[in-house]
C-alpha cells in the first residue's frame, strides 16, 4: 500500500516522539546506574542499563535513530553526571558497541541476546582503548579478561530483557 | 524461552569465553613476585621504587595527589584525591601481572620483576 504524505509525516512525528522518550529513558537509566555504587574494585564492570533502550531502538527503529539516541544520552549524561572527561569513555564504548550490534543484527544470524552480548564486550573493549590511550600504558589490557566476562554477563542479562520488552511493545508505535 | 537462542549466538558465546580465558591465561602466565614498583604518570615514568624497602611515596603532578606505600614487598595506594577511589580500593599487589591504575589522575603503578642480570648488564 502506498503511503500518503500525511502518513509519512505521521510516522516521522511518531518516531521523533519515541526517540525523545527513548533518549530520556536512556539518560534516566544512566543516572540510576550512576547512583548505585559498585564495589567490585574493577573499573568498567557494570550492567549497562542504558543499552537496553539502545538495543530496542535499534530493533524497533533503525541504526540512525539508535545512534542519535545513544549520542544524546552520552552527551547529556557526560554534562550532567560524570563529567566531560568520562564522556570520552562512554563515547568510544557506546559507538563501538552500537556499530557491532548493528552489524550483527543486520546479519540476521544472531538473536537479540547474542547481539547484546557482543555489544557488551565491544563496549568494554572501546572503553579500555580510551583508558590505555589516556594513561599511555598498554598494561591497561590486564583488565580485559575480566571485562570480557563482565561484558558477556551483562550483555546476556540485557539481551533477555530486551527480547521480552521487544515482543511486548506494540509495533504500531513505530510504524 | 531458550528457543530464541540461535546457533550463531552459541558460537559467539564460546568464542568470547575462549578469548576471555586465553587472555586471562596470557596475563597470569609468567607472573612472578616482583622486585620493584614503576610509577608512570600519563605514560611518562615518574619513578622506580624497590619493593624490599618499606616506604611511603607521595606523587604530586598537575594538581593531583596520590600516595602509595610499600610494605613487606607489597604496594598499596593509600590515598588519592580522585573521585572514584578505585585505585585505593584495589588493595595491595606484588605480582608482575598486577597493576594499580588511577584513571582520573592518569597514574599507573606496575610491578616489574627482578631480572637482576639484565639490570647488571645495562648498569
Amino acid at each position: 500500500m502506498m503511503q500518503s504524505p500525511t502518513d509519512r509525516s505521521g510516522l516521522r512525528t511518531r518516531r521523533l516522539t519515541m526517540s525523545a522518550m527513548f533518549a530520556t529513558l536512556a539518560l534516566i537509566f544512566t543516572y540510576v546506574e550512576f547512583l548505585i555504587p559498585y564495589s567490585v574494585g574493577i573499573p568498567g564492570v557494570k550492567l549497562g542499563l542504558a543499552n537496553l533502550v539502545i538495543i530496542i531502538a535499534l530493533y524497533k527503529m533503525d541504526f540512525k535513530y539508535a545512534m542519535t539516541i545513544n549520542l544524546l544520552r552520552i552527551g547529556l549524561s557526560g554534562l550532567l553526571f560524570s563529567g566531560v572527561f568520562a564522556m570520552l569513555y562512554s563515547l568510544c564504548g557506546g559507538v563501538i558497541s552500537l556499530i557491532v550490534m548493528w552489524l550483527l543484527s543486520r546479519s540476521g544470524r544472531f538473536s537479540m541476546i547474542g547481539v547484546s552480548m557482543a555489544g557488551g564486550v565491544a563496549h568494554n573493549f572501546g572503553q579500555l582503548i580510551i583508558a590505555a590511550v589516556v594513561v599511555s600504558n598498554i598494561k591497561m589490557f590486564v583488565y580485559f579478561p575480566i571485562l570480557v566476562f563482565s561484558g558477556i554477563g551483562a550483555g546476556i542479562c540485557i539481551g533477555i530483557t530486551a527480547y521480552i520488552l521487544n515482543k511486548k511493545m506494540p509495533a504500531q508505535l513505530f510504524k | 524461552m531458550f528457543k530464541i537462542i540461535t546457533k550463531a549466538d552459541i558460537i559467539l558465546f564460546i568464542i568470547l569465553i575462549l578469548i576471555g580465558i586465553g587472555l586471562s591465561w596470557f596475563s597470569i602466565a609468567g607472573s612472578v613476585t616482583g622486585q620493584k614498583a614503576v610509577v608512570t604518570v600519563a605514560g611518562k615514568t615518574y619513578g622506580t621504587y624497590s619493593l624490599s624497602q618499606n616506604q611511603t611515596v607521595t606523587i604530586k603532578q598537575n594538581g593531583h595527589t596520590n600516595k602509595f606505600s610499600i610494605k613487606n614487598g607489597y604496594v598499596q595506594m593509600t590515598y588519592s584525591d580522585c573521585k572514584n577511589q578505585i585505585c585505593v580500593n584495589k588493595g595491595k599487589i606484588n605480582q608482575t601481572s598486577q597493576s594499580i591504575v588511577c584513571l582520573p589522575n592518569k597514574v599507573v603503578i606496575t610491578i616489574q620483576g627482578g631480572d637482576s642480570k639484565y639490570d647488571a648488564v645495562s648498569n
